[in-house]
């Protein structure tokens, strides 16, 4: 018998019918590739990094249940594991009032059921998430019960009165009914008791009864109910109809590795992934590779079969066989289609199953078969983007090698020739389930809760069989997976009700703070003011900023400003997207060196370039044989960088920027305005016209709330941010997420440009926005990892500003030593004592340093967004766990015109940064890309953990460490109406608010009120407390803790600077 | 102090400050002293900074003397006289040694330093520093060696530690197979270098290298065995060398190498342990002179791997697997060179390469952000402007050749089709015949044979009761 028959009927020409049949079949595969397709990871080149939900496919769903469904698919937790919540329930992260809340809720009207007459369900359950119930595979619960006190002691979070009162009541009913053996005939219900009664005597000296000692009884009594619950357990299983045996049969379809794997664990995907993983990698390579695999704008499918359709084929069976069977195909001229088709039904795949079979196929090395996907849909702008139908091919290949590989391991580990048609029906019926590990843990479970819900085995064993099946059905009902479920509501809601509070406590304290000052000061137009990312690490910088300088005014808007565009820097090869990936950009700005200097650069371009080629030739060099034998013998000069950068990296980096300083270019400017008609790459396309710039200001500024002239102080800044460090492959994660993963500070410098544009002020007075003569914008660059800021066009500031922009400066140059400050309390390896240069100092080194693992910490922990004016949040310490975004509802219209753009950017953009931290975090082998040491970088496009493993998307271990999970709660100021109506009017908004992905609160500035979204309704938020603590500043509040912190208001005053100066110095 | 008792002194230094450190991370792992992670980077620091510098007082020593060859006696450990046998240890400065020991300090102190920060907060950080002390005690010991028996030493701790580092991520199977797979290759070789070690043993009464080179100062020794028995020593020598150095036909074990954090792999497969093969070759280099067989072997066994490697490294398309086969590259053509008897240049050519490949391994992670400067600075794409060789090979061969590369010369499927299955088939034959043997003996009737493992008998809890 062969595995792999010729098909010849397929190709005949007679055969018209088959061939139209094979039309059909081809056309639904393709159908049913592209679906599945939608379940591979959406994550493009790492070099693009673009945070979104991972579990994106499962949106149409709700929350609970995409996490749910997407964690049985790809076999992945769908919350933390049940440990870890136990833990924050010790640790008070969780509280019991947290858990009666949510449970209440969750049960709503069944929460009074009555559960077999021992109370309610929600008592119960409430019981259940309360004591860790000790469960485990049947070897390691029949040890528990052989090797440890279970028998012999009550568990020790049983309540001692509980305890007392269970063995009392038990010794009293033991003592009258059973001592003697003579029990009334005429009960026959306790004949099994009397029964179970003698078993557990046996073990016991029963002559002495009376003078039996405390710990005996105690003994006693578990044993006893251990007999009850495991009789009462077999009670309910009698007779039992075959109900539960769809329980544990998974939803999709298991492939022939998983069954062979089950039965022989050998795994056949081993022999299929080492060679598809290289193929892979050779065929998606961006360049890194020396040699091109040959073929490869054939396609996948082709160059895969015109390279292993060589002779001289590999010294082994199995790579014989697959150059024997792609010849085959090679002669027949198969298609990718047809292939599949033919495997499938080689393998017997039914057509019921056939969907879920590709999905699982595809899923087996989903890294980088979503990379093939990626790269063939999306990725039209890289060097060698995949041709169409990548997938499928790629598809048709791996099921080929699968065969290959499924009858090799089988007759390998098996011993029998086993033809691929019958090896499934074969393998089934060969595993057997073992249902007794479902049966112990049942009744240990029982046995547990009886002792912690002091369940008497004399009213234990009344029950009927009916009600112990009742009481089984309701704790099997609250399975790990709902347990998990409600801790993670619970681990929710303590951190939303805190915030909900603080948020009103910190308000109602601003009010009364600004009614005082209303009464001495009239004028309050601030001195100066920022303009921010709403990124949820300039928290910190602008609530440092606002300490410092109590006089300035800070906002938060997407960071890329509005001025969606494709960018090229005077330093850059290439034009990349600067805004939100949603968009698509149609303008092109340009950096070029000043006008007067462009004949200097050109020498430095020139020295650029041969600096470069020098460095790429060594680069490949090394590697090869002559090159690497010269740099091998003068290699020992690596030593001195190597030693200094690794000991020295600070050092060593300000020296390297010295030498890179004479070569870089010198001043630049921004072609920013076109002159022709159409925008594209140009000269004279390049740019904006003016009216497309006086929208983009108008449009940031209405934003901002900045509508009238009153509001606008002399100096506005608008700065942009992103991030740089070293030996880190996901180093645009780092980045600013409104401008794709690039760095924001073109967009500030290109908005303030054009804001300073006296034409386009013209133009917006028409347009009835008024921006004052002396008001002037100047742009910035905040990086985030190592705090330092850049500015842009200084030399057009006037001098009559100077004085103002000099304060400002220096009042941000102590903000951002302060934020540095503050996040440093988060690195273990920085000090706790350290001084505010000491941390500057330190996250400079971090961003420089070739062994540090975490630059910086991303947005981990954020867990927040405030969507409203800043005077309810000013001064309130966040965390760095909040995205403000700034906007004030007196200047928007009824509707909320403003709000429903704004948000229409705003809660996707957050909710994807947010739930890829949860999925990461929540499992970061499965969902996330592990640890980050033993990461390889591979084809330019992604890592790969250690040697050669499936493509990792997703962040890694050292990224997300830090980070609670927990859906990003919205804080909204706007009306219940407001919000309905931007739910219902923009789908993308509606699936993820109404799916529950994140969490929608609305606040009222003038009420102090919270409503909170609820299964489709706002319903009033009561606060659990009012009151929140008051300090003199940040650091007197976070000071000397590494540790989540709770919410506390900053009073603004002097002594602020004051108190915290001295710690500095 | 005369000249004598600061070479002692300072040789015991230098064997005895990673000694006393792997001495401390062991015992206090055995007794469960838990070291904080700052000690823990303090104590390595101290000891290798330690080491360093007592191997730079001898080398100052040995130029201001003109010694050029200072044996260290510690004496004999284990002496059993019916069996002529004893343990000798003793280490010996020389022009070969005391370099390889610097460079072993410096790369092993950097990595250190590398570790400590980037390791940082991982689980297994006492776990890597007590691999790490093992490793460099091992190669410190293997490098100073005097006797083969000491050497044999030094390189079974190397062995070891670098599988354990190879496995270090024990929780994924890859690593774990991987390692194992090193450690497989690692027994061949050590099987051997013991047959090896044996064989001069018998050939010359003692281990000492002495004894095998002559009285000559390194690379001055020679060697006083005749040519026949040169080649059968050198020819087990070899073997060893190759699995070690990842040589034909053991290449394959060195990009699974790559699967430990980056540091490790840095240190271990890019620089230190893939040359100590070649530090073997030049350390007995005086037998390769007596017999221009053994010297042909050497050659040609280098250059193949050389030619090989640089196939190989061309189509990776992964950095680490890429840098593995580049190090393989050279190591071939350093062997090569030994071969020749060019033995200062293999010198050079080993710490040169060591440093180089160290750096660039440990830069690994910044491959994207090379690419971009690199592209950033040229001003477009980076093109692979068709080589030389390119334009000559015809495109079919060229085709045929990156299979070949790609399947990496097809040396695993080789020694697994080869030499690894038909033990596996053997054992499990004898297995099958051991059962049915039992079986007819007992006279019970034969289990399922295929699936029985697949069905576990359980007792219920009741029977515990």
């Amino acid at each position: 018998m062969t595995d792999f028959p010729v098909v010849p009927s397929l190709h005949s020409e007679t055969n018209l019918i088959l061939d139209k049949k094979l039309s059909v079949r081809v056309e639904r595969l393709k159908h049913q590739i592209e679906h599945a397709a939608h379940y591979l990871p959406a994550q493009g080149p790492i070099t693009v990094f673009v945070h979104h939900n991972t579990l994106h496919a499962f949106e149409e769903m709700s929350f609970d249940g995409g996490v749910q469904t997407g964690g049985e698919l790809f076999g992945c937790h769908p919350y933390l594991p049940e440990e870890k919540y136990r833990q924050y329930l010790e640790e008070d992260r969780i509280r019991t009032v947290d858990l009666e809340a949510v449970l209440l809720d969750d049960l709503g009207e069944e929460a009074d059921r009555l559960v077999a007459s021992f109370g309610t369900r929600y008592a119960l359950r409430l019981a259940m998430l309360q004591s860790p119930l000790h469960s485990g595979s049947s070897a390691e619960l029949k040890w528990v019960i052989a090797e440890t006190d279970a028998l012999r002691k009550f568990r020790d979070d049983v309540f001692p009165d509980v305890r007392d009162r269970l063995i009392a009541e038990t010794r009293h009913w033991v003592m009258r009914d059973f001592r003697n053996g003579n029990l009334k005939q005429n009960q026959n219900q306790n004949q099994g008791t009397q029964y179970l009664i003698e078993r557990v005597f046996k073990q016991f000296n029963k002559k002495n009864i009376e003078s039996w000692s405390n710990k005996i009884w105690e003994e006693f009594v578990l044993r006893f109910l251990f007999q009850v619950c495991h009789h009462g357990f077999l009670l309910a299983e009698e007779e039992k109809e075959e109900q539960a045996e769809n329980q544990n049969v998974l939803n999709h379809v298991q492939r022939h590795r998983d069954l062979l794997f089950q039965a022989t664990g050998e795994d056949s995907d081993l022999l299929v992934h080492d060679l598809l993983i290289r193929f892979c990698s050779a065929f998606l390579d961006q360049g890194f590779g020396d040699w091109e695999l040959p073929n490869r704008e054939a396609g996948f499918y082709q160059s895969f079969i015109q390279l292993y359709d060589k002779p001289y084929a590999a010294p082994s069976s199995w790579l014989r066989k697959l150059s024997r069977e792609v010849h085959r195909l090679n002669q027949s001229e198969m298609g990718a289609l047809e292939s599949i088709d033919e495997s499938l039904r080689l393998l017997r795949v039914s057509e019921e199953e056939q969907e879920s079979f590709i999905t699982q196929t595809l899923l087996a090395l989903q890294g980088w078969a979503g990379m093939v996907w990626q790269m063939e849909t999306n990725a039209e702008w890289a060097i060698h983007p995949a041709p169409a139908e990548s997938l499928i091919e790629f598809l048709a290949i791996r099921l080929i090698l699968d065969r290959l590989a499924i009858s090799y391991v089988a007759r390998n580990v098996l011993w029998f020739d086993c033809s691929l048609q019958t090896l499934r029906p074969t393998l089934l019926a060969n595993i057997h389930e073992e249902d007794s590990q479902s049966a112990d843990r049942q009744i240990f479970t029982l046995f547990q809760l009886a002792q912690i819900r002091g369940w008497k085995p004399e009213d234990l064993q009344q029950l009927t069989q009916e009600q112990w099946r009742t009481l089984l059905q309701e704790i099997g009902d609250f399975s790990e997976l709902e347990r998990r479920r409600i801790y993670h509501l619970a681990y929710e809601h303590k951190y939303r009700n805190a915030t909900l509070d603080a948020v009103i406590a910190h308000s109602k304290s601003n009010v009364s703070k600004r009614n005082q000052a209303s009464n001495t000061k009239t004028n309050s137009r601030p001195a100066y003011q920022l303009v921010c990312c709403i990124d949820d690490r300039e928290e910190s910088f602008r609530r440092h900023l606002e300490e410092v300088a109590p006089e300035c005014e800070t906002f938060g808007i997407a960071g890329f400003y509005g001025v969606a565009m494709y960018y090229r820097g005077a330093l850059d090869a290439y034009f990349k997207p600067l805004c939100p990936v949603s968009i698509k950009p149609q303008h092109y700005i340009v950096e070029a060196p000043l006008y007067s200097q462009v004949q200097a650069e050109q020498r430095r371009s020139e020295a650029r370039r041969r600096i470069g080629r020098m460095t790429h030739q060594t680069h490949r060099g090394t590697r090869t044989f002559l090159g690497g034998l010269i740099t091998g013998l003068f290699g020992s000069l690596a030593a001195f960088p190597l030693v200094a950068r690794v000991l020295f990296p600070r050092a060593t980096s300000h020296i390297r920027d010295y030498f890179g300083s004479i070569v870089s270019p010198p001043s630049t400017e921004l072609h920013t305005e076109r002159t022709e008609k159409e925008p594209g790459v140009d000269v004279g396309h390049i740019g904006y016209t003016i009216e497309e710039m006086a929208d983009i200001v108008e449009a940031g500024m209405r934003a901002l709330g900045l509508g009238e002239p009153a509001l606008i102080s002399d100096l506005i800044i608008i700065c942009g941010h992103g991030s740089s460090s070293v030996n880190n492959p996901h180093e645009s994660a780092y980045n600013c997420g409104a401008c794709s993963g690039g760095r924001g500070g073109p967009n500030a410098r290109v908005f303030s440009q054009m804001a300073n544009d006296l034409r386009i002020r013209q133009m917006l007075l028409e347009r009835n926005l008024v921006i004052p003569k002396e008001t002037i914008f100047v742009g910035g660059y905040h990086n985030t990892c190592d705090d330092s800021m850049t500015w842009y066009d200084l030399d057009n500031v006037p001098v009559s500003h100077r004085p103002l922009f000099e304060r400002a400066k220096s009042q941000i140059d102590a903000a951002k030593a302060r934020s540095a400050h503050e996040r440093c309390r988060r690195f273990e390896s920085a000090e706790l004592s350290i001084s505010f240069e000491e941390a500057l100092e330190h996250v400079e080194e971090r961003s420089e340093d070739l062994s540090q693992a975490r630059p910086e910490y991303n947005h981990a922990t954020n867990g927040l967004c405030f969507v409203g004016h800043r005077d309810w949040s000013r001064g309130l310490f966040l965390d760095r766990r909040a995205f403000l975004t700034s906007y004030t509802p007196s200047q928007d219209d009824a509707q909320g015109t403003i709000l429903e753009q704004m948000l229409r950017a705003v809660i996707p953009v957050c909710a994807g940064i947010n739930l890829e931290y949860y999925f990461s975090t929540v499992d970061v082998e499965g969902y996330g890309c592990g640890s980050k040491l033993p990461h390889n970088i591979t084809s330019l496009l992604g890592v790969m953990s250690g040697a050669a493993s499936d493509l990792r998307p997703g962040l890694s271990l050292q990224m997300i460490e830090i980070h609670e999970p927990m859906r990003i709660l919205f804080v909204i100021e706007t009306t219940p109406q407001v919000m309905q109506r931007i739910i219902e009017n923009n789908p993308s908004i509606k699936k993820i608010v109404e799916g529950n992905w994140v969490q929608l609160a609305l606040f009222d500035a003038e009420s102090l009120q919270i409503h909170r979204y609820v299964r489709g309704e706002f319903i009033l938020y009561q606060p659990e407390v009012t009151e929140i603590p008051a300090v003199n500043s940040s650091l007197d509040w976070y000071r000397g803790w590494r540790d989540h912190l709770g919410f506390a208001s900053i009073h603004e005053t002097e002594k602020t600077i004051t108190s915290s100066e001295t710690i500095s110095s | 102090m005369t000249p004598e008792t600061f070479f002692t002194f300072f040789g015991i230094c230098v064997v005895a400050s990673p000694a006393i450190l792997l001495a401390l991370f062991g015992l206090t792992a055995l007794l469960g002293i838990s070291l904080s992670e700052r000690s823990l980077a303090w104590l390595t620091l101290a000891s290798v900074l330690f080491g360093l510098l007592s191997s730079l007082a001898i080398l100052g020593m040995m130029i201001a003397t003109g010694t050029r060859h200072v044996p260290v006696e510690i004496g004999n450990w284990v002496v059993i006289p019916e069996q002529h046998f004893h343990f000798h240890l003793k280490f010996i400065f020389d022009r070969l040694s005391v370099p390889f020991a610097i460079l072993t300090f410096v790369l092993c102190g950097t990595i250190g330093a590398f570790t400590t920060k980037y390791l940082h907060r991982e689980p297994g950080y006492r776990r890597f520093f007590l691999f790490y002390a093992i490793f460099l005690l091992g190669m410190i010991v293997s490098t100073l060696a005097g006797t083969i028996e000491t050497l044999f030493f030094g390189w079974e701790f190397v062995g070891l530690s670098s599988a354990l580092l190879v496995a270090y991520f024990h929780e994924r199977p890859n690593p774990v197979r991987n390692g194992l797979r090193v450690w497989s290759v690692y027994r061949i070789a050590d099987a051997s270098f013991l047959i090896a070690a044996l064989a001069l043993h018998h050939l010359t009464g003692a281990g000492d290298f002495d004894g095998l080179m002559g009285a000559g100062a390194w690379p001055k020794g020679h060697t006083t065995i005749s040519e026949s028995h040169a080649l059968f020593v050198g020819l087990f020598l070899l073997v060893a060398v190759a699995g070690k150095s990842a040589l034909i036909p053991f290449s394959g074990w060195l990009p699974r190498a790559m699967e430990g954090p980056t540091p490790s792999s840095a240190v271990f497969y890019g620089s230190l342990s893939v040359h100590l093969g070649a530090f073997l070759l030049l350390r007995v280099s005086p037998i390769l002179e007596v017999s221009p067989l053994l010297s042909a072997a050497v050659i040609l066994l280098g250059l193949s791997s050389a030619l090989l490697g640089t196939l190989m490294a061309r189509v990776q398309t992964d950095i680490k697997s890429a840098l593995a086969f580049a190090s393989l590259t050279q190591v071939g053509i350093i062997v090569a060179e030994i071969g020749f008897g060019l033995r200062y240049i293999a010198l050079i050519h080993i710490v040169g390469h060591a440093c180089l490949r160290t750096l660039q391994l440990l830069r690994s992670p910044s491959l994207l952000h090379d690419y971009h400067s690199m592209e950033n600075a040229i001003g477009s794409h980076l093109s692979h402007a068709p080589t030389f060789w390119e334009r000559i090979v015809p495109s079919s061969f060229r085709a045929w050749l990156y299979r070949f590369s790609v399947e990496r010369g097809y040396l695993d499927t080789i020694l697994d089709e080869y030499i690894l299955r038909p033990f596996v088939f053997f054992f499990k034959w004898s297995d099958r015949m051991e059962r049915r043997w039992t079986n007819f003996l007992s006279g019970k009737e034969p289990p399922d044979k295929n699936l029985s493992s697949m069905t576990k008998t359980s007792t219920s809890l009741e029977e515990l009761l």
